[in-house]
C-alpha cells in the first residue's frame, strides 16, 4: 500500500524532540497517511470532549495549509509543493491531538489550561519551523516560519478550548 | 512605470499566490495516498493499473488518467492566470527577510525618532533585499500584521462575549477594503502628481499594511489596560507611524529628477506624502475603536 510504518514512526519521533535539529532527507517523502490520522485522532478527541467540529478542523487546515504554502514558496528560495506543506503541518497537529486528549479530563479554560496551551502551541510551531527551515534550507528564518505556524496552532488552540 | 501595470495585483494579495511549479524536488513515493502535484498522465496510468486489480473495471483507469490530467491541466491553467496579474519574483523581492531585520523593522515602527539613514540602498540600480537593507520595504510584516490582527478582533470580541464567525469575517474583509482604498488612492495621486519614482503597487501595498503593527499594540495595550491605555498607544503609534511614513516615501517618493525638480510639483509631493501621513491615524482609530469599549 505504500505506508511506510517506519517512516512515520521516525518523523512522529522528530514531532516529539523539538529540540533535536532535524535533518533535512525525512521530508522527501510526501506522505499524507500520519497526517490524516492525526486530524483524524484532533476530531475524535474533540468529539470525545463533547464538541461536533469536524468540518471545522478540515476547513481551517486546508486554509491554513494554503496560506503557508504561498509564504513557504515566497520565503524560500527553492520552492514547496503543496503535499509536503500539508505533510509537515500534519505530523506537528500531534501535540495538539495531545491537548485535546487532556481537554476530554479536565476543563481547559482556567489558567493552567491557558498555559498549557501557550505551550503546546509553541512545541507545535517550532517542530513544524525546524523541519521547513532544514528541508527548504533557509537560514536565519525559523521564527519568522514559527509565527505563521503558531497562529494556525492557535486557532486549532482556540477550536480545542472553546 | 511598474504601477500601472499592477492595479490587479492587490486584489489577489490575499488569495493564494503559487510559485511556478518546481522540478519536484520531493519525491512521491506514497503510492496511491497522495495525488502528484503537476503529475503527467503516466504515473496517473501507473497508480491506475495497480488499483486496477481491486476494482476490476477498466473503465476506472481511464477516468482516473483522465481526471488526473484534467486535474493537472486546471492547475497550469490557474498559474497562467496567477502569472498574468502578478510577477512572482517581484513579490519574492518583499519577502526575502530574516528575523534580525523582521525585530528591527518593528522597533522602528514603534520608535522612529532615533533612525538617521532614510535611504533605500541600492546595488548597481537594483535595490537591495530587505535582509540587507533596513530601509527596503517588506510584505511579510504587513501580511502577519494584518492576519494577527483579524485573530485578534475575533479574540477581543470573544472576551466581549460579541463573537461569531461572521462578524470575524466582516473585520477581515472591512479592512482589506480600506487596504485596498488606500492604495488606490495613493495609485491615484501619484499619478495624477506625475511623479516617476521607484513605487510600485507592492511597495505602496507594503507601506500602508505597515499600520496594522499599530493598530496591533492599540488593541492589545486597550485589552490589558482599558480605554485610557488604547488612547495612549493609539497617540503614540499614530505619530510614530506619521514620522516613519513621511522619512520614509520623502525620499521614495521624490524620483530621480527631484532635486532641480519645478517648485509647485514638489510642494503637490508633499502635500501626498503628508496627507498620507495624517490619513494614518483616522484608519487605526476607525477600525479598532469598537474593539476597545
Amino acid at each position: 500500500l505504500g505506508i511506510h510504518f517506519d517512516h512515520i514512526w521516525q518523523k512522529t519521533l522528530t514531532v516529539l524532540n523539538p529540540m533535536k535539529p532535524a535533518d533535512g532527507s525525512i521530508m522527501n517523502e510526501t506522505d499524507l497517511t500520519g497526517p490524516i490520522l492525526f486530524c483524524v485522532a484532533l476530531g475524535a478527541t474533540l468529539l470525545l470532549a463533547g464538541k461536533v467540529q469536524f468540518g471545522y478542523v478540515y476547513g481551517l487546515s486546508a486554509i491554513g495549509c494554503l496560506v503557508i504554502h504561498a509564504l513557504l514558496n515566497l520565503m524560500s528560495s527553492s520552492g514547496v509543493s503543496y503535499g509536503c506543506v500539508a505533510s509537515v503541518l500534519g505530523y506537528c497537529l500531534l501535540p495538539m491531538v495531545i491537548l485535546s486528549g487532556c481537554a476530554m479530563f479536565f476543563s481547559l479554560q482556567g489558567t493552567f489550561g491557558i498555559v498549557s496551551s501557550l505551550v503546546i502551541i509553541g512545541w507545535c510551531s517550532l517542530s513544524a519551523s525546524k523541519i521547513f527551515i532544514s528541508a527548504l534550507d533557509m537560514e536565519g528564518q525559523q521564527l519568522l516560519v514559527a509565527y505563521p505556524c503558531a497562529l494556525l496552532y492557535g486557532l486549532f488552540a482556540l477550536l480545542t478550548i472553546f | 512605470m511598474a504601477y500601472h501595470s499592477g492595479y490587479g495585483a492587490h486584489g489577489s494579495k490575499h488569495r493564494a499566490r503559487a510559485a511556478p511549479d518546481p522540478p519536484p524536488l520531493f519525491e512521491d513515493t506514497s503510492g496511491g495516498y497522495s495525488s502528484q502535484p503537476g503529475g503527467y498522465p503516466a504515473p496517473g496510468a501507473d497508480v491506475a493499473f495497480s488499483v486496477n486489480h481491486l476494482l476490476g473495471d477498466p473503465m476506472a483507469n481511464v477516468a482516473m488518467a483522465y481526471g488526473s490530467s484534467i486535474a493537472s491541466h486546471g492547475k497550469d491553467m490557474v498559474h497562467k492566470e496567477l502569472h498574468r496579474f502578478v510577477s512572482v519574483n517581484k513579490l519574492k523581492y518583499f519577502f526575502a527577510v530574516d528575523s534580525a531585520y523582521v525585530a528591527k523593522k518593528l522597533g522602528l515602527l514603534v520608535f522612529p525618532y532615533t533612525h538617521q539613514n532614510w535611504e533605500v540602498q541600492y546595488s548597481r540600480d537594483v535595490p537591495l533585499p530587505p535582509r540587507q537593507d533596513l530601509n527596503a520595504p517588506d510584505l511579510y510584516i504587513p501580511t502577519m500584521a494584518f492576519i494577527t490582527y483579524v485573530l485578534l478582533a475575533g479574540m477581543a470580541l470573544g472576551i466581549q462575549k460579541r463573537f461569531s464567525p461572521e462578524v470575524l469575517g466582516l473585520c477581515a474583509s472591512t479592512a482589506l477594503v480600506w487596504v485596498v482604498m488606500e492604495v488606490l488612492a495613493l495609485l491615484l495621486g501619484l499619478y495624477l502628481a506625475t511623479v516617476r519614482s521607484d513605487l510600485s503597487t507592492f511597495h505602496l501595498l507594503a507601506y500602508s499594511g505597515y499600520k496594522y503593527v499599530g493598530m496591533i499594540l492599540s488593541v492589545l495595550t486597550g485589552l490589558l489596560f482599558g480605554s485610557d491605555g488604547y488612547y495612549v498607544a493609539l497617540a503614540w503609534t499614530s505619530s510614530a507611524l506619521m514620522y516613519f511614513i513621511v522619512r520614509s516615501l520623502r525620499t521614495a517618493a521624490l524620483g530621480p529628477d527631484s532635486v532641480g525638480g519645478p517648485v509647485p510639483r514638489q510642494r503637490l509631493q508633499l502635500y501626498l506624502t503628508l496627507g498620507a501621513a495624517a490619513f494614518q491615524p483616522l484608519i487605526i482609530y476607525w477600525l479598532t475603536f469598537h474593539l476597545v469599549r
